[in-house]
């Protein structure tokens, strides 16, 4: 049977998306080899428009076809009455997703790999408790619908989740972090040296009491400021009404020293691609320019309820239906140097990593952490690892006084990208 | 299908190996406040592959296409050979066997028509928004699935099974100013549409205890000899004790393995804790677990002693224990780990009217809404509690979290009630990846002295 062509006989509207994934996945706990998978995932997903009602179904049985129209037409008569279009053609740029040197990696050279990061890792800190989940994907999807849209697209992402505990009595230090590409770079193990020098940095404990302070937090640090944001400025949490920043376009929130920005078209992320999960160009929204918000990033259908046209930021999975979701998002460095930051505090710390980081309500801003990571910065210079420290504070107080914004930027979870923030004032608690 | 597998295991280079297929349909209907949120239909099907290598370890491919099972065998093999193990893994021996296993419907739910299903769940959101003006929000779920599993393995064990299940669950949220208070009632089972008709009572409770919980003051906290309800028994049973029953778990916690020493003494003479996968009609039941064990029932305290806990092949072997038919997997993309069934307090013999009739001042704590474990130290939540005074059940309180140590909890159950049921609410259990596993939990009534009550 020829899906589209069935569903054009009942329904207005079409589109049909074949998603296919393989990924392999390479675990260690604790230090040792704990597991090795390899998922493959195929299926179809589908949405109709019939009678001006949205209908939606999918499948992971490629041999039955005729149940899947038959459902998705069937879901149609409960769907919403929403008036979009799902996109016809338009160009987009060329994005580099793919690498077959990722793709070519054989399980015993994943397991390999893994044993590196944990090579440098556990001679210097042998006390850690190291997992990893290395995971390696090859995805590739076929989109169509009634306008003759007609797109492909593959890629190859590898990703590393790590998680270092290293816990001695009653000190308690995580670290955790994603990081990924969809381009092999010859320099993989580059993390994991960066996280050596953070363990190391640790090594030497001072103490600190409670006060206000400047705090500067490092581009892991800054998700605490940046993850709140970045839901706020999702369309549908605009649409349900629990994003703060809902009807203030144009108006100034944040220090004129914040720009950010969600780019879809970078060369070699995760989250890239060219076009969006429905088709729509992936392109550079910018949100926030120098303090003011700009705009929100939609997919086709929260666009619709607003009136406005989707910024190419649709995501979904086989047996989900497309939703917003931010694809890089970019906190844009500023004019200074960090070390002119960090030469600038008196007194004060640098916030590396959260306990708990975005638990609880953040799409209200408010966040209030134990901090997993934690640096004194005294006369210039950073002096030792603090401990037992919290943190409170909403984003859209704190983030309109911005002392400084570094130059030097950083990917962290996989597809955020942010500099260095330093905040002039917070009050830091010290548990005593 | 069968021959389908066999051919693949044949080309097997591992010690063992197992494939599970699984062919899905499901259809999900949700309303939220006056909006019908969904009305969807879902075909799902797939396989695992698991490959033990005894000098390494295991791998598994989980996969949609059923065309080239050779080379998820193959890949599941390539798996297996990077893990390196310290000693050759063993499995417990199982008999090797062949079964068909299908399932009884009384009106099977795919003769249903969607807008029959959505007609239903309209019905009880209907009463839900309709039951009071304070009712500002509700929520019915209609969720059914049915499964076609099949199942081979290296040993020549074959089974095939159907597994159909239903859910209907709704909640109403009541406000009143900024006091806003839900409550939650549901149906869930192994069997076709008959189970959620005629369930306006549900739907009916839910509403009205939402209202009801707007007057309840917060409780004082304090400490209380507490009378627990089967459900919230239920919930406590297999949250704070059940998981540490799980061998795998216990296995590579050495805490854990220090504290379920078989023969330590965990309650009173007359407490007696069992998981069984056998109970008629229950959630967690199955003739057979997902690696071919049948089930049974499992004594995990017996006369207030640690006798056993629940194990898969492979930790029965390393723990020198029999199998018990513990191994389950959600669906076809995750292996089989470790597992309850039907986990249960047995029946006592005390009179509810008995349990209450001495107590001047405690809690009557009802329904659990979720809760923490770490270790040997717990926290629920109960979903309404009364208090009692002077031997009589008297006002709705709200906010009752029950925390505690399990050891001295269960050692502090002082009567057990003669009124066993077994739980049909929905839900499930999580462990790592894998949930909400349908499981199935029963208490009588119990009741426990000194009970750590934190209020709002």
């Amino acid at each position: 049977m020829d899906l589209m062509k069935e569903l054009l006989r009942k329904a207005e509207q079409v589109e049909i998306i074949n998603l296919q994934n393989e990924t392999t996945t390479v675990t260690f706990e604790a230090n040792q080899l704990k597991s090795c998978r390899v998922a493959e995932t195929k299926g179809t997903s589908v949405r109709v428009v019939r009678d001006g009602r949205m209908g939606f179904a999918a499948s992971s049985d490629e041999r039955a076809v005729t149940k899947l129209a038959s459902n998705v037409l069937e879901s149609a008569n409960y769907g919403d009455q929403l008036t979009f279009n799902f996109p016809a053609a338009q160009p987009a740029a060329q994005v580099r997703t793919f690498d077959r040197k990722i793709v070519d990696l054989s399980i015993s050279r994943l397991v390999e790999i893994g044993r590196e990061v944990l090579d440098l890792i556990l001679p210097v800190e042998p006390e850690a408790s190291v997992n990893i989940n290395l995971k390696r994907s090859v995805q590739s999807a076929s989109l169509k619908n009634q306008t003759g849209l007609d797109i492909q697209f593959k890629s190859s992402p590898l990703a590393f989740e790590l998680e270092i505990d290293r816990i001695v009595g009653d000190d308690v230090l995580i670290i955790f972090d994603i990081v990924g590409t969809t381009e092999w770079d010859e320099d993989y193990l580059g993390f994991a040296r960066q996280l050596v020098k953070k363990l190391k940095m640790a090594r030497i404990l001072t103490s600190m009491r409670s006060g206000n302070m400047p705090v500067l937090f490092s581009p892991s640090g800054s998700l605490a400021l940046g993850l709140p944001v970045k839901e706020g400025l999702n369309g549908k949490n605009v649409y349900k009404g629990t994003s703060p920043m809902r009807g203030k376009i144009g108006e100034k929130l944040f220090d004129e020293k914040l720009t950010m920005i969600d780019d879809g078209t970078l060369h070699g992320r995760p989250g890239s691609a060219p076009y969006d999960d429905e088709g729509v160009p992936h392109q550079r929204n910018l949100l926030v320019d120098k303090g003011v918000l700009k705009g929100f990033f939609y997919d086709l259908r929260t666009a619709a309820r607003f009136g406005v046209t989707s910024t190419g930021n649709a995501t979904r999975s086989l047996f989900t239906q497309p939703e917003p979701a931010s694809s890089n998002f970019m906190i844009q460095p500023g004019n200074t140097p960090l070390k002119d930051m960090i030469a600038s505090i008196r007194e004060g710390i640098l916030v590396e990593g959260l306990l708990g980081l975005g638990q609880g309500n953040i799409i209200s801003g408010a966040f209030s952490n134990p901090l997993a990571l934690a640096f004194k910065i005294e006369n210039g210079q950073i002096v030792g690892r603090v401990k037992d420290l919290s943190i409170a504070g909403n984003v859209y107080d704190l983030l309109k006084n911005v002392e400084a914004v570094s130059q030097e930027t950083e990917w962290v979870y996989a597809s955020i990208h942010a500099p260095y923030i330093l905040l002039p004032q917070m009050n830091v608690v010290a548990k005593e | 299908m069968r021959n389908k597998l066999q051919e693949a295991l044949k080309l097997s280079k591992a010690d063992y190996t197992e494939i599970r297929i699984e062919e899905r349909e499901s259809a999900r209907i949700s309303y939220r406040g006056k909006d019908l949120e969904n009305a969807n239909a879902v075909i799902d099907k797939g396989g695992v592959v698991r490959c033990l290598i005894r000098k390494h370890g295991w791998g598994v491919a989980t996969f949609n296409n059923l065309d080239d099972l050779k080379n998820k065998v193959e890949q599941a093999y390539q798996c297996a050979l990077v893990a390196r193990s310290d000693s050759p893994i063993a499995l417990g021996p199982i008999d090797v066997l062949e079964e068909n296993i299908q399932a009884v419907m009384e009106h099977d739910f795919r003769d249903v028509s969607m807008s029959a299903k959505k007609a239903l769940v309209e019905n009880y959101n209907n009463i839900l928004l309709d039951s009071s003006p304070k009712i500002i929000d509700t929520s019915a779920v209609y969720v059914d699935s049915f499964s076609q599993i099949y199942f081979a393995n290296s040993e020549g064990t074959y089974i095939g099974e159907e597994r159909p299940s239903v859910t209907i669950a709704t909640t109403a949220i009541a406000r009143d100013g900024d006091n806003v208070q839900q409550s939650h009632e549901s149906f869930a089972g192994p069997f076709g549409f008959e189970f959620v008709l005629g369930r306006e009572e549900m739907a009916r409770t839910a509403a009205r205890r939402a209202v009801e919980l707007l007057n309840a003051k917060s409780v004082i906290g304090g400490q209380y000899p507490v009378v627990v309800d089967p459900m919230l028994a239920g919930v406590f049973i297999h949250e704070a004790f059940g998981h540490l029953s799980e061998s795998d778990f216990v296995y590579e916690n050495p805490k854990a393995r220090e504290m379920m020493v078989l023969g330590r003494r965990f309650g009173k003479d007359f407490l007696n804790v069992y998981d069984d996968g056998t109970i008629p009609g229950q959630r967690g039941t199955h003739r057979f677990d997902d690696e071919g064990t049948p089930t049974r029932h499992n004594d995990l305290i017996k006369d207030g002693i640690l006798v056993g806990r629940l194990h898969s092949r492979e930790t029965a072997a390393k723990m020198g224990e029999i199998v018990t038919g513990n191994a389950r997997a959600i669906n076809y993309r995750f292996p089989p780990i470790v597992r309850m069934t039907n986990t249960a307090i047995d029946n006592g013999t005390t009179l509810f009217e008995d349990m209450i009739k001495d107590i001047k001042l405690g809690i009557y704590a009802c329904d659990a809404y979720g809760g923490e474990t770490m270790l040997e130290n717990f926290s629920f939540s109960s979903g309404h509690a009364y208090m009692i005074r002077d031997g009589k059940i008297a006002e709705m309180v709200k906010d009752v979290i029950l925390s505690g140590n399990l050891f001295s909890t269960l050692m502090n159950i002082d009567a057990i009630g003669n009124d066993f049921r077994w739980l049909t609410v929905g839900g499930g259990c999580g462990k790592g990846e894998q949930v909400p596993l349908p499981v199935g939990m029963g208490a009588p009534h119990i009741r426990i002295q000194n009970v750590v009550i934190g209020g709002n």
